[in-house]
């Protein structure tokens, strides 16, 4: 058989099954160790982490001989790499790319901070040899079928592809259909059906979903904290990730924190309240930016092991990039709109609100210490949105007004809106689609660009609470 | 030196492997298949196919040192048993089921992550060589901080 080369054992470099780790200590004592993943460097090197000053990392650093064993995911073939120990890097591309993948996994698993990279060990690969006992299976009928699921897909960035995908995003001409137009079509263009897209929220540190696709549920206003999760981590970091065979990191990371156990640690036990995936294989996030500005965190999701290939990542971090300015535009373009638009509609009541009463009234009361807004005793929604919500009902019982514009949002000094970046429309997106989900009486329609009314199926009971 | 309890771990549903070194300290490593611990504790039987051990061989009759590494893939539980050569021999064929046994219930535990048992569908399992060494010590290696500390 001819040596490979590195570059073709990509999908062993995924982390999907344990690699090996062989060392000796200088007076000639073997070790063999665990390995949870072996990171491609370039053609004539990889990267190993160093967490924990184990046994296997004294010993590389008093004999820089190593070998490490990795099976092949997609066929089962073995291989091993003789390695020679060349050095460390404690910052860089390459560390920043490792750290982030382990803060991803243990921030999934409700555990982030617990687990520091503290170096990414460097080893030049001296040869790779086929593991005779691990060759690869035979092609038949019964492998093939569980390959269908495991195989590496091929490339997606098509060309063809990328134009679709951009003709789509360049017909929308407001925010909502963007997002959607962006989820969409990265299913139809690219076959991802698994997609979420969140937006910095008001409070500092967090995230909101504005939007999602492909999940039961829909999401929209989940919360995720900065370095929270491939979302919080990516906005953190302002860095693509992608990350394979996160069910076993995942199980990696719970095992060292059984062992790292402590009390203190305790809080941190949760789980993010994002929709997704039970088991989501396969991860990318990428940050959409706008000179240096977090306009937005997209994430893709397959319960395929190894969907998304390295070249996904840096084509979509490219991508992310188009819609990131795509996005603020769209914004931009709507905020000078409503500069353009008429004075606030005079005082009427539309027709939707004109028949509310036929349903039960329901019970909306505004938590101002929280500015959150419960609906008969259920969560709705909190922040920006809650305090839109609770205005345009104010207005809406006083004066009998339903229909409302961006403009005099922007102008309304009880909320408080920057004078720059006010994110209303996404706002006002979030708010929209919460209420499709959690309350369907209340229904905001859009009525021409900048203009709005608020629909009401039902009468409503208005209660300000501390 | 290797307890009830440990022996009952490392016999069930974990990945083997053993590692070796040359003159040089160059690692070598294999695949193993499944172990038996004798009933002192103070001695284990690797099972290699016959193609592992002609690899790992001439670093066991050079110099005896060995460590064989135990794994499972469902939680990652994981230790290690430092030991030195003592003898080569055949498997026979009444411990051929046994040793089946325990890399199909290895395969299973696989499975159970999502790794298809049809993957090692042709990782040979006989003709088998047995490895006997002599426990020198054991050592916890689930990941986290303490791994590598003995085992209490």
């Amino acid at each position: 058989m001819m040596t490979p080369s590195l570059e073709s054992l990509a999908t062993c470099f995924q982390g999907l099954l344990p690699a090996q780790l062989y060392t000796c200590s200088r007076d000639g004592i073997p070790n063999a160790a665990y390995l949870s993943h072996v990171d491609y460097v370039d053609s004539s090197h990889v990267a190993l982490s160093f967490q924990f000053f184990n046994k296997s990392h004294r010993n590389i650093a008093e004999n820089r001989h190593a070998l490490v064993m990795v099976p092949d995911p997609d066929t089962g073939q073995g291989w091993q790499l003789r390695l020679q120990y060349v050095g460390s890097e404690t910052s860089g591309p390459l560390f920043d790319r490792m750290s982030l993948r382990i803060e991803a996994i243990a921030s999934y698993c409700g555990l982030k901070g617990i687990f520091k990279l503290r170096a990414a060990d460097i080893y030049e690969v001296l040869a790779v040899e086929a593991v005779p006992e691990e060759p690869a299976a035979a092609v038949g009928p019964d492998f093939k079928e569980d390959l269908a699921a495991t195989r590496v897909p091929d490339p997606v960035f098509t060309l063809k592809a990328l134009q679709d995908f951009s003709a789509r995003i360049q017909s929308v001409d407001c925010l909502e259909m963007l997002v959607d137009s962006i989820l969409a079509g990265l299913e139809e263009s690219f076959g991802f059906k698994n997609s979420m897209f969140l937006v910095p929220g008001e409070e500092e540190g967090v995230l909101v979903t504005i939007a999602t696709r492909g999940y039961g549920e829909k999401g929209a206003g989940a919360e995720v904290r900065m370095g929270e999760g491939i979302a919080g981590v990516v906005a953190e970091a302002r860095k693509p990730i992608r990350i394979s065979g996160l069910m076993r990191g995942m199980l990696y990371a719970l095992a060292m924190h059984k062992e790292a156990s402590d009390p203190a640690l305790a809080i941190h036990r949760r789980r993010i309240p994002l929709p997704g995936h039970a088991n989501p294989e396969s991860q990318l996030g990428v940050p959409l930016l706008v000179r240096g500005d977090l306009v937005g965190v997209l994430v893709l999701e397959s319960e395929v092991r190894y969907r998304f290939h390295e070249e996904d990542k840096a084509l979509i971090e490219l991508l992310g990039s188009y819609l990131a300015i795509a996005i603020q535009n769209i914004q931009m373009h709507e905020r000078s709109a409503d500069v353009a638009a008429e004075a606030p509609p005079e005082p009427r009541v539309n027709a939707a609100t004109a028949s509310a009463s036929s349903n039960a009234p329901r019970e909306v009361v505004y938590y101002t210490s929280d500015e959150c807004i419960l609906v008969d005793g259920e969560y709705l929604i909190r922040s920006l949105p809650a305090k839109i919500l609770w205005r345009l009902l104010t207005i809406r019982e006083s004066t009998g007004r339903g229909e409302f514009t961006n403009r005099e949002l922007r102008l309304d000094k009880s909320l408080n809106l920057p004078e720059w970046k006010d994110n209303l429309e996404s706002r006002l997106l979030l708010l929209r689609r919460r209420l499709e989900q959690k309350c369907p009486d209340f229904r905001i329609a859009p009525r021409g660009r900048g203009r709005f009314t608020l629909e009401l199926a039902c009468d409503v009971v208005l209660r300000m609470k501390q | 030196m290797v307890d009830a309890d440990l022996a009952a771990f490392v016999q069930q549903c974990v990945g083997i492997h053993i590692g070796t070194r040359n003159q040089r300290l160059e690692p070598n490593g294999a695949r193993a298949l499944a172990v038996r611990v004798e009933h002192d504790g103070a001695h284990i039987v690797v099972y290699l196919a016959e193609v592992a051990a002609k690899r790992i061989l001439p670093d066991l009759q050079a110099n005896g040192r060995a460590a064989v590494s135990f794994g499972r893939p469902i939680d990652d539980r994981a230790c290690q048993i430092k030991g030195t050569f003592i003898s080569l021999r055949a498997a026979g064929p009444q411990e051929r089921a046994e040793i089946v046994a325990q890399f199909e219930s290895f395969l299973t535990n696989l499975e159970q992550i999502g790794i298809p048992r049809s993957l090692a569908q042709r990782w040979p399992t006989w003709p088998c060589m047995a490895i006997r060494l002599k426990v020198t010590a054991v050592f916890t290696q689930t990941p986290g901080p303490d791994a590598g500390e003995p085992m209490r």
